[in-house]
């Protein structure tokens, strides 16, 4: 019993950072019906700049101390109240940092294909992806970079401690924060509207150019507060990263139902459940059919709900 | 329109670019394998390595390593006396078995090269050997350790780290040595990880120790968090794992916070620095085998370090460019015999003559006395244990296999 808790808590912190980069992918399809495949590396390139914004702000070697700001950066580390203002601003700076990269590419990569055939932005999304993942390499480092220990762990029973409690509210709350921002406030609908027919909503007055940088923001903040957590969590960021959580995240996207907002949240968390189950459930030395077991569900929902959990199956109109 | 001729100034200036670059290429291949001028020869040495994908920390370190060896064998005496001087040329494989292939293609059709130092990975390896030994040009691998490369039965094929049918009893005789009786084994899934692993649960359970059970996972995996609560649930004395360091760093970190307190053992490619880096206090107590003694004691290493060091402007060498270093060596070593004895080491005499002569190396390198074996593996069958002590690889035993 006490082992089945441990890997549900393991499933959800799992699932709670599958769920952040999920979004990234179904916003994006939603609004784009385009699959950014370069969102990985957002989540890659957040983890990098909050392991910097960290590093600045924390390490007595970095940044803040040397600039003669050595009594804040011990405040910073010395309380508890230092710890969760720095960790604050730590996120908002990756945040936002992160966001204007993705609204930057979106201009750069994707805008002046907005008209084309749907592929040319998909291949564009691979170069991207391709060119973000070798800047980091060239311009930081090939090997794995050690993530700041500084969050303060406190073991619990069941496995559970608190930095899996501060991913798993932290992504909760995010969530059910773009949950509302995008049903109940302006720019929501204005999303909302645009998702549905780009051209009747730029008719009713919507600036879709906004409404899709927005997007872009949005998206890439959430992979960027999931690449936090994933060094933080693991210890380490490299370049390439992005790889296996992105893949994960699109599973988790198309199983909820890609386009749909909650069914992405779901998706990540059932898919990160579903792995730490299944190894938890498989015998002895098959723990690597955990994938197999993900995709097999993935394959089984997709027969029986074409559109995923939660999406709508479109009807082709004839 | 002013669009479309600025488009076709660029293309025509772009081309031009091109095939000027194509020239000076030729023009400078044609140069070197022939003596010139100044009766200088200059020979080719290759390096692969994954350069920007895959094991990239110890491609970067075996770059690095075999750099600094020509650099040091341009400017020795022998070599000035010899007339003759090495260049390198690089190859990156990505950690790719197909991009490996294309590598040992492209670095074949240098009719100056002569050997090659690399590739890194075992699965590397092995497919890009055939071309090697097809074209008559040396390969020493400078970390291949999966026995399979050298049983293949080419000439010409070579590795100056031990294998993993050494290193992987070595590792299961240390553990059960400490009194540590039941295992578990774990691997990547790769050529590497799964070889060494392999050979660890054969030697562990043939010496009377018990393999709990046996799990596979993949290189890019990096939640293990299910796996470690598992097998924390089974208590094992010792978890073995094969594969590498940025692998197995957050495996240790995992299963310490599943509340674990077995130690990790894995192989020579867990054997870095960063591997405590990343792992931080988690990792405390952990252990590793290498091949050959510690390079501290060595004396020729001493200034290896040094030098590395200063050249690249690091903190610390990683394992693999002693090996790189010791390989390229070999390399250049018997290539300026040939020299002096035929000439020209690119004919097809002057090949075989390079293949002999490395075959017969014997020569102090920095990763100590650097011999082959009729199938061309090391004869240094040293295998070491280390232990993370205070943040840092403390040497343990050393054991010699080869005096058995």
């Amino acid at each position: 019993m006490g082992i089945l808790i441990q890997q549900i808590v393991n499933g959800v912190t799992l699932g709670g950072m599958y769920a952040l980069i999920a979004l990234g992918y179904t916003l994006v399809y939603g609004i784009l019906l385009m699959i950014n495949f370069a969102h990985a590396e957002m989540f890659m390139v957040g983890a990098y700049i909050g392991l910097f914004t960290l590093k600045f702000l924390s390490d007595p070697a970095w940044g803040m101390a040397r600039l003669g700001l050595g009594p804040v950066q011990e405040f910073f580390t010395g309380s508890v109240l230092g710890l969760i203002i720095m960790f604050i601003i730590v996120f908002i700076v990756t945040g936002a940092l992160t966001g204007l990269l993705g609204v930057l590419i979106e201009r750069v990569a994707y805008r002046p294909l907005r008209n084309a055939p749907r592929l040319a932005p998909l291949i564009s999304a691979i170069g991207v992806s391709i060119f973000l993942q070798n800047a980091v390499l060239l311009w930081i480092d090939s090997k794995p970079i050690p993530f700041p220990d500084i969050f303060p762990i406190v073991t619990l029973p069941y496995g559970l401690n608190s930095l899996k409690i501060f991913i798993v509210v932290t992504s909760i709350v995010l969530l059910l924060g773009l949950d509302t921002l995008v049903s109940r406030t302006k720019i929501g609908k204005a999303m909302r509207a645009t998702s549905q027919d780009r051209g009747a909503a730029q008719l009713m007055g919507i600036n879709i150019n906004s409404v899709i940088a927005a997007t872009f923001f949005i998206g890439p903040a959430l992979g960027a507060v999931a690449g936090i957590f994933y060094g933080m969590y693991y210890g380490a960021v490299i370049f390439n990263m992005g790889f296996f959580p992105g893949i994960k995240a699109f599973t988790a996207a198309v199983l909820g139902g890609i386009g749909n907002l909650r069914g992405a949240m779901l998706g990540g968390f059932m898919l990160g459940m579903i792995e730490a189950l299944a190894v938890g459930f498989l015998p002895a030395g098959y723990s690597g059919y955990k994938d197999v077991v993900a995709f097999l569900v993935l394959i089984i929902v997709l027969i029986f709900r074409p559109g995923g959990l939660l999406g709508e199956s479109v009807v082709e109109k004839v | 329109m002013k669009f479309k001729t600025l488009a076709i100034v660029l293309f025509v200036a772009f081309l031009a670019i091109a095939l000027v670059g194509c020239n000076g290429g030729d023009a400078g291949g044609g140069d070197d394998g022939t003596t010139t001028a100044t009766g200088v020869t200059t020979y080719t040495i290759g390096v692969a390595a994954p350069i920007t994908q895959g094991s990239v920390a110890q491609g970067m370190d075996i770059k690095r390593g075999a750099q600094l060896a020509i650099e040091t064998m341009n400017e020795s005496e022998e070599a000035k006396a010899a007339g003759v001087q090495f260049k390198m040329v690089e190859g990156d494989d990505m950690s790719d078995d197909k991009t490996a292939v294309t590598v040992a293609n492209t670095l074949i059709s240098d009719r100056n090269l002569i050997g090659v130092v690399g590739h890194y990975n075992s699965r590397c390896s092995i497919p890009a050997s055939a071309v090697y030994s097809e074209a008559n040009v040396v390969m020493i691998s400078p970390g291949s350790t999966n026995p399979d490369l050298t049983l293949q039965g080419l000439s010409g094929v070579f590795r100056t780290c031990a294998t993993d049918d050494l290193q992987g009893p070595a590792g299961a005789l240390f553990a059960l040595d400490m009194g540590l009786k039941k295992a578990i084994v774990i691997d990547d899934s790769d050529t590497y990880g799964e070889g060494i692993a392999d050979f660890f649960y054969e030697a562990f359970e043939d010496n009377g120790g018990t393999v709990l059970f046996r799990e596979k996972t993949q290189v890019a995996e990096r939640d293990f968090t299910a796996l470690a609560t598992k097998i924390t649930a089974e208590n094992p004395d010792i978890v073995f794992f094969g594969g590498g360091f940025e692998t197995i760093a957050p495996f240790s970190k995992q299963m310490h916070d599943a509340g674990s307190s077995a130690p990790i053992m894995g192989g020579d490619a867990m054997a870095e620095q960063d591997y405590i880096d990343i792992g931080g206090s988690s990792v405390e107590g952990d252990y590793v085998t290498n091949v050959g003694a510690p390079v501290e004691g060595l004396p020729a290493a001493q200034d290896f370090v040094a030098a590395y060091k200063a050249r690249f402007n690091l903190d610390s060498v990683g394992n693999f460019a002693s090996y790189a270093y010791d390989a390229a060596f070999a390399i250049m070593k018997a290539a300026l015999i040939v020299h002096e004895e035929t000439g020209d080491v690119t004919t097809p005499a002057g090949r075989d003559a390079l293949i002999a002569e490395v075959e017969k190396s014997n020569f102090e390198g920095v990763t100590g006395t650097i011999s082959f074996n009729e199938n061309g593996d090391t004869n240094n069958k040293v295998i070491s244990l280390y232990k993370v002590v205070d943040q840092a690889w403390e040497f343990v035993e050393s054991m010699d296999l080869g005096a058995k």
